[in-house]
């Protein structure tokens, strides 16, 4: 069943390009896995602004520093590969409105969210209808706000909160085998993207909130090393293509000035990752705790960016001196 | 009641003016026109309700290969108009398209004549060579447009305006958009089929191999010979498709100048790996490294400018199209000659215009030899109305023309 609406290629399908440089396991040696040259609580340098798209109530843009190893690709290209990507993703929300005729009473807000890859933001190519990754990326953004949102404001409206990612996390390095690793884990730092965007781009549109919500990433990966007794480290902000194996890690959406989280997603086996003798709690606690620390982080810029909205919405606003 | 006795009640009543923003909400159509025709004891120049003259464009911005998983990109900002545009090649092999064998004569029975051809340039080249070309020109529109090489597909279901809901397919606008960029696309000629080509060429078998290696001397004479025989085993193996997808990120009027900018940009920005036929696997492979990649040789840089046309009359819309007569058409020229002007052509109308009138041009211009030639015009739609004529058109493919230059330092610079 072909999409009629669309413009289609051929029917008999197309096949990615494959490289010679991933038939051969030997020459992937010699490019070599990316390196963190981060500190393992250090983050990535996040740009957010708000206001890009003015038809829009209230929009974000959002984007990740390229890590080393991509900056480095990116000024002296000599491979076609890129050894990792960085998240780059753009929320608009538009509302509040009011809830179609046909809509049951709601004494809230309703709020729709809508998370959408493009079909060029990852290494495979993605359909142009919304599969069930996607879908569930949405679900699990929709429950992260709905505690921030004071709803029963707006009784009888929606909310639509769209997000478009234009380049995704990988999920691994190019050069692993497929099935290397178990999870695709650079979901949860394009969810945690959604939630430090999504947020800016509500405060934007104006809608009240209990706080700011960020989102923030840590994991427990397995890093590539000569010695075997090497203990399974705690990384914040983890660029899956960076690690070889990642144990476990998990994404949470954190309110600092409450002190809350609205959202916790965890995935793999934290319990058989025996930290270091300093960390005295067990592998899932301290992954929270790391979780809760990236997010911080991420609240940082967050502040700065609502900061500026504000100041653009005051130069704006019809009482701020313009009439009169 | 209530609200109202709260407003007497303050210290300064409200005045009876609404501030313009509020206006041109309520009453769009005499905002604009106001703008455009102020008063003449106003001594205001005629300027549209967005600060810009009727011919100016609004600024544009490119910028290229920012995106990583692609094999060209470009983000092009028309004002508030947003488009990101990202190219995709993806490898179609020939044993998968059904009609290739039977569209395509087996290459023993054509070869021949393609050599014959060949032998001919060989000798006549000069003379020839532009007739050959295209040919070739004929060979390369088919092939592109018949194994749909060329996939480009627009998004408007990103929360770019409120009116398209996201999830939803993709509505006519989406629809015929698409389809615009995919036939200007065709009929420009702009990627060479040439490019999108991946060939084979099989390997000489041993037994000759080794006869030559005995008639030594012979070599000078049989090399030419063994020439064509290379190139008469010269098979096409497969095709780069190039998926286009353009997700329009903000929309504020003129969404099609913006993605076909994006288009052009990313297009200039593609690279395609080198890639043969491994024949131990059966695939075709391609090579990572960067030195070894090639850009893509458009042909022209076709370049579109949108035109509305903005009447005084506010129930244009609603008038039956009847096209004037001689008397009518005096009144006209003679209301221009006094100074009440009844239309205007607006440039690159932004969302507020578009919706304020009815008649819509689109041009598309190249010029020939790299600007210094004459202009094409490429492609000339007009619908809506009745107001352009001839001679108008040609003014628009004058400040087409200047467009053109003014966006090819734009492109050439990102």
């Amino acid at each position: 069943m072909t999409d009629r609406r669309r413009i289609n290629g051929p029917p008999s399908g197309t096949r990615p390009a494959v490289f010679a440089a991933s038939l051969n396991s030997a020459s992937n040696i010699a490019t070599g896995r990316p390196q963190r040259q981060r500190q393992p609580n250090e983050l990535r340098k996040i740009f957010l602004k708000t206001g890009l798209i003015p038809s829009a109530s209230g929009s974000s843009y959002l984007e990740y520093e390229p890590s080393a190893s991509l900056a480095a690709a990116r000024s002296s290209p000599k491979c076609l590969i890129p050894p990792s990507s960085a998240l780059k993703l753009a929320c608009t929300v538009h509302g509040p409105k009011p809830l179609p005729r046909s809509a049951t009473f709601s004494p809230n807000l309703v709020l729709t969210t809508h998370v959408k890859y493009a079909p060029f933001a990852a290494r495979k190519r993605k359909g142009h209808i919304r599969d069930a990754s996607e879908r569930d990326l949405g679900v699990h953004l929709e429950t992260a706000l709905r505690g921030v949102i004071v709803a029963e404001r707006w009784p009888k409206s929606g909310l639509d909160i769209t997000i478009t990612i234009l380049e995704a996390e990988d999920d691994r390095w190019w050069g692993d085998a497929p099935d290397s690793h178990d999870a695709p884990w650079g979901i949860m730092n394009v969810l945690a993207g959604c939630i430090t965007a999504a947020s800016a781009a509500i405060s934007d549109a104006r809608i009240d909130c209990l706080d700011l919500i960020a989102g923030g990433v840590a994991a427990i990966v397995a890093d590539e090393s000569e010695d075997v007794e090497a203990k399974p480290k705690l990384m914040l902000d983890t660029d899956p293509a960076e690690h070889r194996v990642i144990l476990s890690a998990c994404v949470v959406a954190y309110m600092p000035a409450r002190d809350e989280i609205t959202e916790i997603w965890l995935k793999g086996d934290s319990s058989k990752a025996l930290l270091g003798t300093d960390y005295k709690r067990s592998g899932h606690e301290a992954l929270l705790d790391g979780a809760v620390d990236a997010a911080r982080g991420a609240h940082s810029v967050l502040a700065e960016a609502v900061r500026e909205s504000a100041v653009r919405f005051a130069g704006l606003a019809p009482g701020g001196g313009v009439m009169q | 009641m209530a609200p109202a006795a709260a407003a007497a009640a303050q210290p300064a009543p409200p005045s009876l003016s609404l501030p313009p923003s509020q206006f041109a909400r309520l009453q769009p159509h005499a905002y604009l026109l106001a703008h455009l025709s102020p008063p003449p004891s106003s001594n205001q120049p005629s300027i549209r309700a967005n600060g810009r003259a009727p011919s100016q464009f609004r600024v544009t911005s490119a910028n290229t290969g920012s995106l990583t998983h692609t094999n060209g990109s470009a983000v092009v900002r028309l004002g508030d108009t947003t488009a990101v545009c990202g190219v995709r090649a993806e490898i179609l092999h020939t044993e998968d398209i059904a009609s290739w064998s039977v569209s395509r004569p087996t290459p023993a029975s054509s070869s021949p004549t393609g050599n014959k051809r060949r032998k001919l340039t060989d000798s006549t080249a000069k003379l020839s060579a532009e007739s050959e070309n295209k040919e070739e020109d004929g060979d390369d529109e088919s092939q592109i447009q018949d194994f749909s090489l060329l996939v480009p597909n627009l998004s408007l279901s990103t929360g770019c305006a409120p009116g398209f809901i996201p999830g939803a397919p993709p509505s006519a606008l989406a629809q015929s958009l698409s389809h615009q960029i995919l036939t200007l696309l065709h009929s420009t000629r702009l990627v060479r089929a040439e490019d999108l080509r991946i060939w084979y060429q099989p390997p000489n078998l041993g037994p000759e191999e080794l006869e030559r290696h005995n008639e030594n001397e012979q070599m000078d004479v049989d090399a030419p010979q063994g020439e064509v025989d290379l190139e008469k085993n010269k098979e096409i193996k497969a095709f780069w498709v190039l998926y286009i997808d353009i997700m329009i990120i903000s929309l504020a009027g003129n969404p099609f100048d913006a993605a076909w900018a994006a288009v052009l940009a990313a297009l200039r920005d593609t690279k395609l790996a080198r890639a043969w036929w491994d024949v131990d696997n059966e695939m075709v492979v391609c090579s990572d490294a960067v030195s070894e990649a090639r850009k893509l040789s458009l042909r022209g840089l076709p370049i579109s400018s949108t035109f509305c046309v903005f009447e005084a009359d506010a129930a244009s819309g609603w008038r039956a199209v009847v096209i004037p007569d001689a008397e009518e058409e005096k009144e006209l020229d003679d209301s221009t000659r006094k100074g009440i002007q009844r239309r205007w052509v607006l440039a690159d109308p932004d969302g507020y215009e578009e919706g304020l009138s009815q008649e819509r041009i689109c041009v598309v211009v190249d010029k020939e030899q790299d600007g210094k030639g004459k202009t094409v015009i490429m492609k000339l739609e007009k619908n809506g109305g009745w107001a352009v004529d001839t001679k108008e058109l040609k003014t628009l493919v004058d400040i087409s023309a200047q467009r053109w230059e003014d966006l090819k330092q734009i492109l050439e610079q990102c």
